[in-house]
This record gives C-alpha cells, sequence and structure tokens, in this order.
C-alpha cells in the first residue's frame, strides 16, 4: 500500500481523473472529498462489504431447508406470525 | 432457450425476459445475466435467477411493496449506466429487493440499502448501493396490506415467467 502523509486541506490525485481531499479533521473523524468520473463508483468499505454478506447470505438462503416448503409458506408464516408460539 | 437450474429443473427461457447485469450482483460479479421467475400467484416474492449458473437464485420482492413510502435516489451515473431515459415512465423502472429468510429463529429481512434496479425497457439492471444510509440491509418483512393493495398501480413492473407446476 502506498501511503502518504497530507495536511488539511491538501488533495491526492489518482491518475487523470480522481482527485481526494482532505476537507476537515477533526479528533479521529477526518471528512474526505472525492471528485471521480461518474462510471467510478466510491462506497464506504463497510457498507460495500455488508452488501456482499447480505447477497451471499441471500444466496444461501434460498437454497436452505426452510424453502423445501416453498415460498408461500415462508408467506403464510408472515402473515400469521401466532402460529410460530407453537 | 434452456436453463437447468437445481431448484426448478430444466427451464424454458424467452430470451427477450433475459435481464442483462452490467456489474453483476456484488459477490457475484461473474454472473451477468437473470431471469425473473414466479413460481406462487398467493405470494409477492419472486426468483432472481441466474441464467448462467442454475444453482443461483435470489428471492426478491417488489421494494415497494415491503415499505410503500421507499424513495431510494439513484445517481446520474447509475441512471446513465442503465439507459434510463431524462424522464422516464414510472413503469420502466422496476425496483427489487433480494429477501433473506432464516429458519432458526424464522426471520425474513428485505435489503432496502441495495436494491435491484431494472430498466424494464431495455432488460437493463444493476444493483445500487444507494449512498444515504437511511435504509438498511436488513429490513424486518412484514405483511404490509397498504403497500399490497397499491401494488402495481402506479409503480413498474416486470412480468416474471411462471413457471410450470
Amino acid at each position: 500500500m502506498l501511503i502518504l502523509t497530507r495536511k488539511l486541506g491538501e488533495t491526492i490525485r489518482i491518475g487523470n481523473d480522481i482527485k481526494i481531499a482532505i476537507l476537515d479533521i477533526r479528533g479521529k473523524q477526518i471528512r474526505i472529498g472525492i471528485e471521480a468520473p461518474p462510471d467510478v463508483t466510491v462506497h464506504r468499505e463497510e457498507v460495500y462489504r455488508a452488501v456482499m454478506e447480505q447477497n451471499i447470505l441471500a444466496a444461501e438462503a434460498g437454497r436452505s431447508d426452510t424453502m423445501g416448503a416453498g415460498l408461500s409458506h415462508v408467506w403464510n408464516r408472515l402473515k400469521n406470525p401466532k402460529e410460530d408460539v407453537e | 432457450m434452456k436453463v437447468s437450474t437445481t431448484r426448478f429443473g430444466d427451464i424454458s427461457i424467452d430470451e427477450t425476459r433475459i435481464i442483462e447485469m452490467k456489474e453483476g450482483m456484488l459477490g457475484f460479479e461473474h454472473l451477468k445475466r437473470y431471469v425473473l421467475l414466479t413460481q406462487d400467484k398467493e405470494t409477492p416474492f419472486m426468483w432472481f435467477q441466474s441464467v448462467d449458473d442454475g444453482s443461483l437464485a435470489f428471492v426478491v420482492i417488489h421494494s415497494f411493496v415491503v415499505k410503500d413510502d421507499y424513495e431510494p435516489v439513484i445517481s446520474d451515473s447509475d441512471v446513465r449506466l442503465l439507459d434510463i431515459p431524462s424522464s422516464p415512465a414510472p413503469e420502466d423502472i422496476v425496483v427489487l429487493s433480494t429477501v433473506t429468510i432464516r429458519s432458526d429463529p424464522f426471520r425474513v429481512t428485505a435489503n432496502l440499502r441495495a436494491p435491484i434496479v431494472i430498466n424494464a425497457g431495455k432488460m437493463l439492471a444493476k444493483q445500487v448501493v444507494l449512498v444515504e444510509d437511511e435504509y438498511p440491509v436488513q429490513y424486518p418483512l412484514t405483511v404490509n396490506q397498504t403497500a399490497l393493495e397499491k401494488k402495481t398501480a402506479e409503480k413498474g413492473t416486470i412480468a416474471p415467467t411462471p413457471l410450470a407446476p
């Protein structure tokens, strides 16, 4: 990993069209401004990861035994939550 | 075309019903073609089945059925990627959420943070990770009668391929 030291207000350029600026520093929080072309998606790492993990979980859940009884079974259980207290 | 699936056996797909995801689903980026299937009309659930991997399918639901006031903000770059015209007909834009079903304990959630946005006119889709954090990845799914009744009235829909019984 390339490591650079920057001061408040300074920027970094990646390639010709990505610019990252240090906008504000307050204790442990740093505000970063990012300028990038529209086809470059920018996400907080934890959000990106959470979505990926949820997709994997959703794909597995579609495989599991719960689905044996089919989606109508799942829907009926949602409609009649009281039946869960058996 | 024929698709061999682990859940539904060999199914026959009209090629015009194939949805192209240029970037795939996060975690499954190599799979770019999906088809929407219904198994049971009694439920609002559908299957988002990979055409290229018969073992991969997501349970999905129209996001507005989960939350009737759902209003995701789609960035300009995603609008362009999906080739959505500047003033699209509302029925051309379909927004689906993946559903996670857990059995023990029984819990069902829908992903409102990263909806599958489909340009139904062009059959182009993208899983859009919303920038704002107002909607969670695990939104508890309950039967929302209002949303079900409002249903497809003013929202976009896409005709799923029914599975043979």
